[in-house]
Parts: structure tokens; sequence; C-alpha cells
């Protein structure tokens, strides 16, 4: 196949041209970052870390950052836990009724957010939990199950099933032989699952704005704030260090495709 | 989430650059002073009135708001006042309302809140023998709201491309001043403006000739760009993609900082606009938000948010504590009252939510 | 058997019940308004068909979707088809390019465009200092704009599918068609191509419904102008409080992203499009 149809000097150039397109306004945001002025811009006199300062010093960036790890994390969690243990029942289904559970977890990443927004305040209104940890994980543990269902569907179609009966036929329960044959082949994509998870709880803002109010302020919200305020900067640096932990956390991530695929 | 920001959602931008200056030492006054407050009420035998939340719009302004109603309300009354900084916005109004589990007693609002949520039964009325009507500038008084603070929508354009003070006709002739314009996404003082630089005088804007002034704005349509956040009309000036606009006055203050005054402007045909209180319908404390009302109502704690933020003060007593320094940028003040014009809360009232989806309309065709 | 399927079913009821109760049961409550309010009935339907405002709206929004998708897809398969080919290590790096921005917040990307393509921004300069352009472009405040940021954040999204897609094509089929004469282009034009058909179809369909809910980055690229339909749909339940109006759009929304899969699924199969397959 390699050799068959490879792409002539053009296309790989064309290619790599969509490539830089893609990578271009994260490169913006490195000397934004630096700016010496104290609004989104580039820099104009000279280089300022002052940004980077107000970060690290702030008790309400610091604060944001925290409460958003918590979140992200526990959600991740309980999506990952939900959706894996989802997408394995559905594959072991493998009728018409595990299509239709898998297409209705979809439906989440689907509908727009403003008109989910608006339906869950009124339900967290109703039920006390507005403006509360658990209100807030469990909105984002639901939004993350469908990317945990799409991923770990995918692995698992790479899995052969008689695998499972011959663990199931050699006397191992069930939990045994997930927790000892399955997890163990399906590992990349419940990996790449919780990833997905854990970063739409961390960028999420919509909903996030109409539920939380004093003392839940995640750091999209702490953004928005200074975009409205005076284009703070500081949300730049935030973005410089968050591309830098996202593509340690992608090089993470392809190198442990890079040893499923040996 | 909405990207068309109400004025006291803006509010809080105004301290980005005075916080650390006025901010800091006051903060530490107030700590002072609520302390004391406690102190001389904690021990009191009556029951303690119920506590009062206060919506506004996040940012600075939660700090400017506890230090210049929170502490003078606690000290007064005894009682407790916290702010919420998540932006009452009337879609979170109504939800609250109608699940019958209202959280908030107060929100910072204006006539686009009360407007569309007073007609439509969301908020209770102003209880006008707690509040006193003769501490509010005369005519900002309403059934569903009552004056905070007060703010201008004012013209500001960009002193490099503009050479002398343009009137609002020039805003609309292309030929004299080419360039891009800016408006605010949203009816209200942009009709009022259109109109007035169409020739109709500051005292007969009203009853609004609305088709005459969606006609006019249409005209340049081509060269406008609208603004949703007050930071956006901001940051379109100072980074020359326009070359005027129709903004905040709190917003122009900021820009002839930002600039060195390359960007200005003036009060001249201006359009004076109450920032309201309203009280959502069944809020948790009852009477006593009209309570906080009448105690926000000091002077004193009014040209305190006036210095932060830039926001006049609703009540004329504080003329007189008005540093000279701060009447040049005072909405309020007698010297640029003269020069603008008045919103009519009547006519809003009627005919706001209908006209604000026609100007929508007109932009998006 | 049954009892096999009985701890299939045990396995699925959490996801099930957590999505349900905490997902379609508001979301359900909210599509009830559009038939309640103002009164019961079909009377916010009828707007679809007489209110000018809301047909331009949903117009702009098809228009700059159709454009989004299209442009999206000739680019994404020119990756997909780049990355497919290409050695292990460029192959990494290229994946490196495609994955980053997916995981980089909308908000400071809308920005991150604003610095680049506004009157005085990188690329008019740029462009100006080459002596290429006199007067600064107008990329920016309009549908231009707005399509650049949204082909910017949905091209990973895209190549994903359409790279999976192409990688399943099996050599040997392309390597016997060479074999019987066929020269690249038709071997390309005739055999890969349809081969990745279903792939274009699933990324497009991906492309296009997430294109149709867009809200920040129209908001903050359009200048205020171009109104997409999820920003007329806050509007209306976050300002005007026409919460009949906003949920109807809202519904009609969801019921179109329906039948475009519903139509989809008839033509291709719509698992691969999620990888679940």
């Amino acid at each position: 196949m390699e050799r068959t149809l490879q792409p002539g000097r053009l296309t790989r150039s064309l290619g790599w041209t969509v490539i830089c397109f893609l990578v271009l306004p994260i490169l913006v945001i490195f000397p934004v970052s630096v700016t010496d002025r104290r609004f989104l811009s580039m820099p104009q006199h000279g280089i300022s870390f002052e940004h980077y300062a107000n970060l690290f010093t702030s008790p309400e960036w610091l604060g944001s950052i925290g409460q958003s790890l918590v979140i992200g994390i526990v959600s991740a969690a309980i999506a990952v836990t939900a959706g894996t243990l989802c997408a394995i029942g559905c594959w072991r289904l493998s009728s018409r009724a595990g299509e239709i559970v898998r297409a209705v977890m979809l439906v989440p990443i689907v509908v727009p957010t403003i008109v989910y927004a608006i339906g869950i305040y009124r339900f967290w209104v109703d039920l006390r939990l507005l403006d509360t940890y658990t209100g807030v994980i469990l909105v984002h543990s639901v939004t993350g199950i469908p990317y945990v269902v799409i991923t770990v569907s995918t692995a698992l179609a790479g899995f052969d099933a008689r695998l499972e009966q011959a663990a199931r036929s050699l006397g191992a329960s069930v939990p045994q032989t997930l927790w000892r044959v399955l997890l163990p082949s399906i590992l990349p994509g419940v990996v790449s699952g919780a990833i997905f998870a854990f970063i739409q709880s961390w960028d999420e803002l919509v909903i996030v704005l109409f539920i939380a109010s004093r003392a839940i302020f995640t750091l999209p919200r702490r953004i928005w704030d200074g975009i409205n305020e005076h284009l703070d900067p500081t949300m730049a640096a935030v973005a410089a260090i968050l591309i830098l932990l996202s593509a340690l956390l992608l090089v993470l991530d392809l190198a442990i495709r890079r040893r499923r695929e040996g | 989430m909405t990207r068309l920001q109400t004025f006291a959602e803006d509010r809080a931008e105004i301290m980005g650059l005075r916080r650390r200056t006025v901010l800091k030492g006051g903060a530490a006054l107030g700590v002072g002073t609520l302390a004391v407050g406690a102190a001389g009420f904690g021990g009191g035998a009556q029951a303690a009135p119920k506590e009062v939340v206060v919506a506004n719009w996040g940012g600075d302004a939660v700090k400017a708001m506890t230090e210049a109603f929170v502490v003078p309300y606690e000290k007064a009354t005894g009682g407790k006042m916290v702010i919420d900084g998540s932006g009452p916005s009337n879609g979170k109004i109504k939800t609250m309302v109608l699940a019958k589990n209202v959280t908030w007693d107060l929100v910072d609002s204006g006539l686009a809140g009360t407007g569309e949520l007073g007609p439509a039964g969301l908020l209770e009325e102003i209880d006008y023998s707690i509040v006193d009507k003769s501490k509010v500038t005369p005519g900002f008084a309403y059934k569903y709201g009552v004056c905070n603070y007060m703010f201008s929508t004012v013209q500001a354009w960009d002193t490099s491309r503009i050479k002398e003070k343009p009137t609002l006709a020039d805003f609309f002739d292309l030929k004299k001043y080419p360039g891009k314009r800016l408006m605010r996404k949203d009816s209200q003082a942009m009709l009022e403006l259109a109109l007035m630089a169409d020739g109709v005088p500051a005292d007969k804007l009203y009853p609004l000739d609305v088709p005459r002034a969606l006609k006019k704005i249409a005209g340049i349509k081509k060269d406008l760009l609208f603004w949703g956040t007050g930071a956006e009309s901001q940051s379109m000036l100072r980074e020359g993609e326009v070359v005027m606009g129709w903004l905040w006055h709190t917003r122009g203050v900021l820009l002839q900082k930002d600039t060195n005054k390359k960007i200005t402007f003036t009060f001249d045909g201006g359009l004076l606009q109450p920032g309201l209180w309203a009280v959502p319908k069944g809020n948790p404390a009852g009477k006593q938000a009209m309570v906080a009302i009448a105690a926000m109502q000091a002077p004193e704690g009014q040209v305190k948010l006036l210095a932060a933020m830039g926001n006049g003060p609703a009540n004329p007593a504080a003329a007189p504590l008005v540093p000279p320094e701060l009447n040049a940028i005072n909405p309020g003040a007698p010297e640029n009252v003269k020069v603008q014009a008045k919103i009519d809360a009547d006519w809003y009232q009627a005919n706001y939510a209908k006209v604000r989806q026609q100007f929508l309309d007109m932009i998006a065709s | 058997m049954t009892a096999d399927r009985r701890t299939s079913w045990i396995m699925i009821a959490p996801a099930l019940v957590l999505v349900a109760v905490l997902f379609f049961a508001p979301l359900a409550r909210v599509l009830v308004i559009s038939v309640t309010e103002p009164s019961f009935g079909l009377g916010n339907y009828a707007m679809l068909f007489t209110s000018a405002s809301i047909q331009r709206t949903l117009l702009t929004t098809l228009r700059i979707c159709v454009f989004t998708t299209a442009i999206t897809l000739v680019l994404a398969y020119l990756v997909a088809y780049v990355l497919t080919h290409a050695r292990p290590a460029a192959q990494r790096l290229m994946l490196l390019g495609v994955l980053l921005p997916l995981w980089m917040s909308v908000l400071v990307r809308a920005f991150a465009w604003v610095t680049l393509l506004r009157r005085e921004g990188l690329f008019n300069k740029a462009l100006e200092a080459l002596g290429l352009i006199d007067h600064p472009l107008s990329l920016m405040w309009n549908e231009t704009g707005v399509t650049i940021g949204m082909v910017h954040y949905m091209l990973p999204l895209g190549i994903l599918p359409l790279w999976a897609a192409m990688r399943d094509i099996d050599g040997r089929v392309l390597a016997a068609a060479r074999g019987l004469g066929a020269g690249p282009v038709r071997t390309f034009l005739r055999v890969f191509l349809p081969l990745s058909l279903p792939g274009v179809i699933g990324s497009g369909l991906l492309v296009f419904i997430f294109s149709l809910g867009f809200f920040i980055t129209p908001a903050i690229l359009g200048g205020g102008k171009t109104i997409m339909v999820a920003e007329y749909i806050d509007t209306q339940i976050q300002e005007s409080l026409r919460w009949g109006v906003g949920t109807m759009i809202a519904s009609t929304l969801i019921a179109a992203i329906f039948l475009l899969m519903f139509v989809l699924g008839r033509i291709v199969d719509l698992r691969t499009l999620f990888g679940a397959k």
C-alpha cells in the first residue's frame, strides 16, 4: 500500500501546509503570553513575564485551576467507569439493541450545549444542586460519557471475542474476565477516553456559566471573566502552559498507542 | 452565556486599572469597619435580619460593591449581605422564579432587564415606602426598578484619523471620515443617537421614530461593526479596527488612559441611562431587599462606586461629595447632564422587546 | 445466554441511567416548552415559515456550515491522505499537529485568530510588508473570519475519521489495480476514492453537525453581524425571554440533526463514523 499510491511532492507539501494552518494560532499564544501590555496583544516594547507571575501568585487563578482539576478528574473517573462498562455491555450484546444504546449515548455531544444548559439549570434549581461540586461533576460526567463510549468501542472492535469466551470456559468469573483479560487489551482506548472526558470537563464553559455562581469558579469561567474585564493576558499564559501540558499528554498518549501497536 | 453584555456586567472591567491603587487601601479599611460593625451588632438580642444576596456581573464589581455597599449596609443594619458575581441574566431569573426557588434578593439590572422581566410578572414592585424616592435623581425611580447608578452611551473617536471633534452626524458621513464605525449589538441608545444624528432634538426623541432610526443605521450597515461586551468595544477602537464608535462612557475613560488620549470621547450628544436594582419575584429575604436598597442610597457608597468604576451616583445628594477631578467622568454631573439626552423608561417598558428584535433583524439581514 | 445478556445490560445500566436522567429528561423538559409557551400548540413552529429573521438566521447558519464542511473535507482529505502514506516518524509529528489544537480552549483559539486576522493584525502586516497589498484585507468581522475560525476548529474532527477509514483500505486491492495496468490517477479515482467515500461522508456529517450548534467562534469573529442559530437561541432564552421561540428553534435543530443521521444512515454505516464498528 505504501508504494502503490504514494502522494506526490505537491500533495505532501499541501498536507503540511494544512498542518501549519492548524498549529498557527497555537504559536501565536506564546508571544501574546509575554506581552508587556495589560491586555491581550503582541508584545510592543519588550517581553514581560508578569502575566505568568500573576497566574502563579493569584489565589483566584490558582483556586480555579484547583477546582477545575478536581471536577475534571472526578467527572472523568465517573465517565470512564460508566462509559467503559456501557461500551463493553453493548459489545457483548452485539445486537441491534446494543447499537441503539451506543447511538443514544452519542446524543449528548450532538445537541447544542446552550439548549442542554437551560434544561439542566432548571433541574438543578429544583434539586438545589446549583453552585455545588456535585452538580458540576454530575453534568460533566454525563457529557464525558460519549467520548469514552466512542474510544472504548473502537478499541473493542479490534478485540477477539473468543478470548473472553476462553477465559470464561476456564472458570473465570465475569468480573475476573473483565479485569484480567478484557481491560488490559483495551486499555489504550480507556485511557484515550479518560483524557477526552477530562479535557471536555476542563474546557467546558457554557454550562458552568449557568450552574455555578459563588462557590464554583472553574478555569474556563475565570478565563471568560478575564476576557470580559480587559482581555486579561493571563489567559494567554494559562493557554501557553496548557498547550505545553497537552503536548506532553499527547506525547504520552502516542507512546501508549505505539506500545500497543508494538 | 450571553455575548451581549449589559452595562452592569461591564462595570467589572473598569476596575481593571484602578483596583490596585484605590481598592487595596480601601479593602483594608473596609475589613476594619466590617469587624467594628459585627462587634457592634453581633451581640444584639433581637433576631438578625435575613441575609441579602445581591447578584451582579462578577469580576472586580464584586469587590467594588462589597466596598461601596456591603460594608455600610452591614454596619447600619447588623444584617448580612453577600455579592454573587455569576451574572443575573433574564433567562436565569425567569428560571428561578418559575421553579419557585429564587436565590437572589437584588439583581444589578437595567431597563433591558426590568423591561422584559417586569411585564412578565417576574419581579417584585419596588416598595417606595421603604426606598426613598427623593434620594433618586428625578425620573429614575420606576415600578420594577430603582436607579442604582448612572451611565452614558457616548461617541468616541480616533484622533489620529479624525482631527476635529466629530458630531453625531459625522458618524454617518463616510466621505468626510472614511473607515468603519462601531455600535452596540442592541437597540438601546443606538436608536436615540442615530435619531439625534438625523436631526431630532434631544428633548423630542420619545416616542422614538423606530423606522427612521433603523433606516438611518441600515444606510451605513456595510461599514458597521457591532460589539457585545465592553471589553470588545474598547479593543476595537484601541486596535484601530474602527475610526469611531458608540460605547459606554466608562470604556471611553479607559480608552483615554490606554492610548494617552489618542482615543477620546465626549458626553455631547450622549444618552444618560440608569443602572437599576430589581427584585426577583419571591426573593428569599422578602422586604429586607427593600431595606437593603434604601441603605445603598447613602451617597458615600455611591461616590466610592464612581471612584472605583466610573458609575455616576444615583442620589443627587452625592454631588457635593464628588471630587472635582471625578466630575469630568461623572455622567450625572450637571455640566454633563446638560449636553445629553435622557432615556425614557416608559417607552422602553412598552416597546423594548419588540424594537430590540427589529434591531437585531436589521443587523442580521 | 440470557444470564449473559442480563450481565451485559447490568453493565450498560449505569451509563444509560445517568444519560437518561441527567441528559434526556432535562432536555425533554426544555423542548416541551416549544409547544406550550406562550400557548399550547404549534404556533412557535409556524414562525419557521413566517419569520423572516429566523429564516435568515437559519440560512446564514446553513451557508456557513456548508462552506465550513466543504472546505474542511477537502483539507482533511488531503491531510488524511498524506498521513496514511507518511513514514512513522513524520506520521507522529503530523498527528501531533492535528491533535494539539483539538485540546485547546475554543475561547483562546478565537482570540488567537483575532490577533492574526484583524485589520492591523499579523497577517495583514505581513502581506503589507511583502508589498502584496496596499490596503488591509477584511479577513475578520465577517463570514470569512467565522469560516476560517470554524474550519480550524473542525479540521481535527474531520481528519481523524478519514484517516481511520483510509487506514482500513486494503493495500492489496490497490496493488491489484496497478497490476492490471491502471495508472496512479485512475487507481486513485476508481479504487481509492470510492473506498474512502464512507469515511468522507462520515466525517462530513460529523463536521456539519458540530458546525450547526457553533456559538463562541461566530460570536467573537463575526463582528456582531454574523448571527448563527446557537447565538439566536441564546438571545431568545437569556435576554428576550421568548423561550417558546428559542426552544422551537432548538427542537428544529435537533430534529434536523437526527433526520440527517437517519438519511445518511441508510447510505453508509454510521457506526464507522463514531469508530464504534
